[in-house]
């Protein structure tokens, strides 16, 4: 990476990157929630871009058009007309509170930093310098996957995971082939689809889309 | 005989004559009698110590004094710190004592208690003088057994006495075969057990055997120290015994643990790998956080006392952690700076809470209670107390102008300026810790905001506490002398550098971390600065000229009857007690502290919408202990009972045992 | 040495002058967005000069705490202002008094209110100590590591340093850590001030008071004294969010021109700040207590990650 102002705007980026994740724990609503995966998916589309203006390289620019389209444009679009089906608004009984939520982001990102460390180290640039933000996105993901009930923010922990693989690639490696994103993508429009139409056949079965009620069904 | 050696001596000396004046005096004299042998004995420590980290080092083996290993002492600046330490909290105890154990013969001022507290004092000042192995432990069993029967004191009063001391009894003994074992082994390993030639022996162990002797002795000496998780002796001893002892105790004795700390890992073993010290670290971090949040929820104010003082070791152990840390990524400057931070904040916790119990114990003594949601309104009724005791919540609570205040400036300002050179682990750890002893602080000034509020401002919550009155001189004046040591460390800290450059010479890092001149304190390797003196002159004096200006300006004041929203009079039980003031803290610490609480509604007869009373019982278990430590306590008395039918109280059957085992032993003889 | 001293006296006046006009500004501000007509700005002296004249009263119970308090308030406000780099990095206390003691002296005039509260014997005193208290705790860590991450690329925790720093290396000023910790520290400042969401100083509802329970039971000069120095707490934290992150302006000299200038920077970056204060207020609500920590927790997170983020970078 050359320029400092294309470094600035990288770690710029990266933050905003980083700080939504945060956000998608610190919020409740959902419409909220939506709206800070939203803005992460631009942070996302930004990094692509600055490392595809860097590069100059046609498939990285294609790479950063799809990933804005995807995970700005379709993705976000696909949550909100599973909001608008299901009557909840809000997180309310998540198994790990707001706050000690924050904290366990806190611990995370620290790990993610400790763990980035040799990563780091084999390539010390700027970009691979930012890596430890896609770890630490990743991780929050996981977490807010395995801690929330509603099935909207349980979709959203998943689209985290797979935006911080996704920002670790572009950081680590500066840059995915296309074909490898291609699939990655296909793959992750399919999941979301069929979460889609599960949410909703839960929504009609039971009323509520709380995923724990899913354990009944073994009976 | 040096100064050292003479002062040293002298309260040895000292401490024999005032326990045969508490044996031999009579009950009117004799609390005055042993209360200034005491004084002496603390007086002569102090000046030995004072000595000593002026240089003034001593040495001397008394081969004849013990068979088998003699006794030896060896003083040098790091056994000096301590040494004034004790000295000076015994020097406040003992003019404390005088008024406290009064002229009625027994409790405190029984034969008994009154001729072991100068024994006590001196067992103490043995263990840091102590220059070998045999005679570190000598003297570390003396301090407990005097120290444990000094809890007892009281054991006729009520059954929680006795209790405190079975838990003391059992966790002090545990301890010290945990600390026989390390300095054992490590005297074994080193070939010599004098310190001297264990120092030179070090440097052929070992890893396996370094660490092991290093866990050994943490583990010996953190419980000692009162360090979560090895503190439920703390709150129970020092919460029962008299307070004079606690004082001593909490002040002074727990210290020697942190000294056992330093001369172990630092002197004797030279340091080691970076994990020690993260062991280290988070059993600093541990105990602070725990320990305060204990301390804020209690409402026993001795309790109280007792955790905060867990905290404050916790605060200590993370400045140690922090110094052996760095000085391992050789960064010496900011390395001592925190061992300063740890070794000043020890003297400073020294100082207030010396202060602290002893204000307890005044108010124990004026209201026979320690409940704070019983006591109030003190702040009219002994306002000298509550003075002291505010100057004592001021440095506890770690806000300036106090004493508390500068170590944990130095802590923090190590925490905060190590160089990210030092590694991943470093950069992780500083931010972390920094937090934790920002947190510390804020919960600890609730903690005090607490203590003295609700224990002693507004109206009296009870009969007994409305009939409080002021203590006797000798009480205020042990305080007041505490009060003027904890304002002395506040202003200027910097009389201290010399002493700490010493001692942070002789363990191997930065010569002098600790700059300045009387007026301010700069560090070594650090650019931050800042004048404590002009900190205290600032904020008194603005305030004096404030309160002064308001004064000649504004109209006089004049009484009235508080807002009571037209329903009043106001009673003492709508003042918020302690209880209710932490709620909203406990609330937010709930999944920490666990607490229980249950309400129970009863209603009338006639009708289920109806109330006729509601009770609200809330408990605070000390999670810790439940989790850890009644397992152990339950398994220990299934194997009691396992034993016992090995015991039928038949005759033939023990001495068949007795057979038995000398078989057994020829037997292995002959087989060998 | 007695310039330095000169500069001090002027920033104390200037900002113990000013912070009434502040609180009035915010005040004016948020009623005419809401549409109200609203008070003069200059109605918060007018305030503190009727209180001056009235006769206090200090209630049946209260003892020496509850009548030092407004001083040690006030002193410890003083002091703070007399310390801190408003308009010039060189004044004579900049060696004397860092960011940790200016948090702990903010911390000592919060508590001495907190002790007031409780010596009034009244439930609202209790209550709103308690609540202070507690909110007090839990904004340490953030202010501490808004302070780590503020001072390590300095190497010092002196204020003058810091602001120096900046001013002379624009590019340290704007990067992704310094913004984390405006951010957060922006977040505990609205906690210390005690300012929606965590408290609204418009209130006087037993459920939510929080500062204002505390100083009910004062009145005349005590009031005043307690208004006035809870006045310069908002404008001191204020103007140090403004010249810590925003140091341009500052004065690194004591030349009586440069300082002038600095001082009318540093009221033109007072009431950009209060009015964007004034503005958040508007679209605020007041969280509820126990959601404070929640807030809070927030806060830790983004001083932790501005911490993280310079390590990163570094």
């Amino acid at each position: 990476m050359t320029g400092t102002v294309n470094t600035q705007l990288l770690n710029l980026a990266c933050g905003l990157f980083l700080l939504t994740a945060v956000g998608v724990l610190w919020r409740r609503e959902l419409s909220a929630l939506i709206g800070l995966f939203t803005v992460q998916g631009l942070a996302l589309t930004g990094i692509a871009v600055l490392l595809a203006a860097d590069t100059g390289s046609g498939e990285a620019a294609a790479v950063a058009a799809g990933v804005g389209i995807l995970k700005a444009g379709l993705l976000p679009w696909l949550l909100r007309r599973v909001l608008h089906r299901v009557p909840e608004a809000r997180e309310t009984a998540s198994l790990v509170n707001v706050s000690a939520s924050l904290l366990a982001a806190a611990a995370l990102t620290l790990l993610a930093y400790a763990a980035a460390r040799p990563l780091v180290a084999l390539a010390p640039s700027p970009t691979a310098r930012a890596a430890p933000v896609g770890i630490a996105v990743l991780l929050i993901g996981f977490f807010l996957a395995a801690t929330r009930r509603r099935a909207i923010s349980q979709i959203i922990g998943v689209l985290l995971i797979d935006n911080g693989i996704a920002a670790v690639a572009f950081l680590a490696t500066g840059g995915v082939p296309l074909v490898v994103e291609l699939g990655v993508s296909a793959d992750l429009l399919l999941a979301v689809l069929v979460l889609q139409v599960l949410t909703t056949r839960l929504q009609a079965a039971f009323g509520d889309t709380d995923l724990d009620e899913l354990r009944e069904l073994h009976d | 005989m040096n100064q050292t050696a003479a002062a040293l001596s002298g309260a040895f000396a000292l401490a024999g004559v005032g326990a045969v004046a508490g044996l031999l005096t009579p009950a009117r004299w004799r609390s005055a009698a042993v209360g200034a042998a005491t004084t002496g004995v603390g007086v002569t420590g102090a000046v030995a110590g004072i000595a000593a980290v002026s240089g003034t080092v001593w040495q001397v083996r008394l081969a004849d004094l013990l068979p088998l290993a003699g006794v030896s002492l060896a003083v040098d600046a790091l056994a000096g710190w301590f040494l004034l330490l004790v000295g000076g909290v015994a020097t406040v105890v003992g003019v404390y004592t005088v008024g406290y154990a009064g002229r009625v013969g027994h409790g405190p001022s029984a034969r008994g208690a009154l001729a072991l507290l100068p024994l006590f004092v001196a067992a103490m000042l043995l263990v840091p003088a102590a220059g070998s192995v045999s005679t570190f432990l000598l003297a570390w069993e003396l301090m407990a057994v005097t120290s444990l029967l000094l809890v007892l004191a009281e054991h006729r009063h009520s059954p929680a006495v006795r209790t405190a001391g079975l838990w003391y009894a059992a966790m002090t003994q545990a301890g010290f075969v945990v600390v026989l074992l390390g300095l054992a082994w490590l005297a074994a390993a080193a070939g010599g057990e004098s310190f001297a030639a264990i120092r030179a022996g070090t440097a052929e162990l070992s890893p396996l055997v370094s660490s092991g002797v290093f866990l050994l002795c943490l583990a010996g000496f953190a419980s000692k120290a009162g360090a979560v998780p090895l503190h439920p002796w703390l709150p129970r001893a020092h919460a029962e015994a008299p307070s004079h002892v606690s004082a001593l105790m909490s002040a002074a004795m727990v210290k020697l643990g942190v000294y056992g700390i330093v001369r172990v890992a630092f002197d004797l073993l030279g340091g080691g790998p970076r994990w020690w010290w993260l062991l280290l670290g988070a059993l600093g971090a541990v105990s602070a956080l725990y320990g305060i949040l204990q301390a804020a929820v209690a409402t026993d104010l001795k309790r109280l006392l007792a955790f905060s003082t867990s905290e404050n070791i916790g605060l200590i152990l993370l400045g140690l952690a922090a110094a052996g840390l760095l000085a391992g990524t050789g960064q010496l400057a900011v390395a001592g700076v925190a061992l300063a931070a740890a070794l000043l904040h020890a003297a400073n916790h020294a100082g207030f809470k010396t202060l602290l119990f002893c204000g307890a114990g005044s108010v124990l003594r004026a209201t026979g209670t320690r409940d704070l949601d019983q006591l109030g309104g003190l702040s009219r009724r002994m306002p000298a107390t509550t003075a002291l005791v505010a100057v004592g919540a001021l440095g506890a609570a770690a806000l300036p102008p106090g004493n508390g205040f500068v170590s944990e400036w130095l802590l923090l300002q190590a925490l905060l300026h190590q160089a990210s050179a030092g590694g991943t682990v470093l950069t992780i750890a500083a931010p972390v810790a920094v937090a934790v002893v920002a947190l510390t602080a804020g919960v600890g000034v609730a903690t005090y905001v607490k203590a003295l509020g609700t224990g002693f401002l507004a109206r009296p919550r009870s009969t007994t506490a409305a009939a409080a009155v002021e203590s006797p001189p000798t009480m205020l004046a042990g305080m007041g002398l505490a009060a003027a040591v904890c304002a002395g460390l506040a202003v200027v800290p910097a009389v201290a550098a010399p002493a700490l450059g010493r001692i942070a010479t002789s363990l191997r890092v930065e010569s002098a971390p600790l700059q300045g001149s009387g007026v301010d304190l700069r560090l070594a390797g650090i650019a931050s600065s800042i004048s404590p003196l002009w900190i205290a002159v600032g904020v008194v004096g603005l305030t004096v000229g404030f309160a002064a200006v308001a004064r000649a300006v504004g109209r006089a004041r004049r009484r009235a009857a508080a807002w009571d929203c037209g329903d009043g009079p106001l009673t003492a039980r709508m003042e918020y007690t302690a209880t209710s003031f932490v709620e909203p803290l406990q609330r937010v610490f709930d999944n920490v502290l666990a607490p229980e609480q249950d309400v129970d509604v009863t209603h009338p007869a006639e009708s289920a919408y109806l109330v006729r009373a509601v009770a609200y019982r809330r408990r605070l278990p000390d999670r810790v202990e439940a989790r850890l430590y009644r397992p152990v306590i339950t398994a220990a008395d299934a194997v009691g009972r396992a034993a016992r039918r090995l015991a039928t109280g038949s005759v033939h059957r023990y001495l068949a045992y007795m057979l038995t085992a000398l078989v057994a032993v020829l037997v292995a003889g002959v087989l060998r | 040495m007695t310039v330095g001293w000169i500069v001090a006296a002027a920033q104390v006046v200037l900002v113990a002058a000013v912070a009434p006009l502040l609180v009035g500004f915010t005040r004016a501000v948020r009623a005419r967005l809401e549409g109200r007509a609203g008070g003069r700005i200059a109605q918060p002296w007018r305030d503190l000069r009727k209180q001056l004249r009235k006769e206090p009263l200090i209630p049946a119970d209260a003892g020496v705490f509850f009548t030092a308090a407004p001083a040690v308030l006030m002193a410890t406000s003083v002091l703070v202002v007399a310390a801190a780099p408003y308009l010039s990095t060189r004044g004579p206390l900049s060696g004397s008094v860092d960011l940790i003691v200016v948090v702990g002296l903010l911390l000592l005039g919060a508590v001495a209110l907190a002790l007031a509260g409780l010596d009034t014997g009244t439930a609202f005193g209790g209550m709103g100590a308690s609540r202070e208290v507690t909110i007090a705790a839990l904004v340490e860590p953030t202010l501490l590591l808004s302070v780590f991450a503020l001072s390590t690329r300095v190497g010092s925790t002196n204020l003058g340093a810091i602001v120096a720093a900046g001013t002379s290396n624009q590019a340290q000023v704007f990067t992704p850590a310094s913004a984390l910790a405006a951010a957060a520290l922006a977040i505990a400042t609205l906690a210390e001030a005690g300012r929606l969401p965590v408290d609204n100083p418009a209130t006087h509802l037993e459920l939510t008071m929080v500062h204002e329970a505390m100083v009910l039971e004062y009145s005349g000069r005590d009031l005043a004294l307690v208004e006035w120095a809870s006045a310069m707490r908002l404008t001191i934290l204020l103007g140090l969010l403004a010249n810590l992150f925003v140091p341009w302006g500052v004065s690194t000299s004591l030349y009586p021109g440069a300082v002038a200038l600095a001082a009318g920077v540093f009221v033109a970056k007072l009431g950009v700040l209060s009015g964007l204060l004034a503005v958040g207020e508007v679209f605020a609500a007041k969280l509820r207590l126990f959601r404070v920590p929640e807030l809070l927790a927030g806060s830790f997170v983004l001083g932790l990650l501005a911490v993280i983020t310079s390590a990163v970078l570094a």
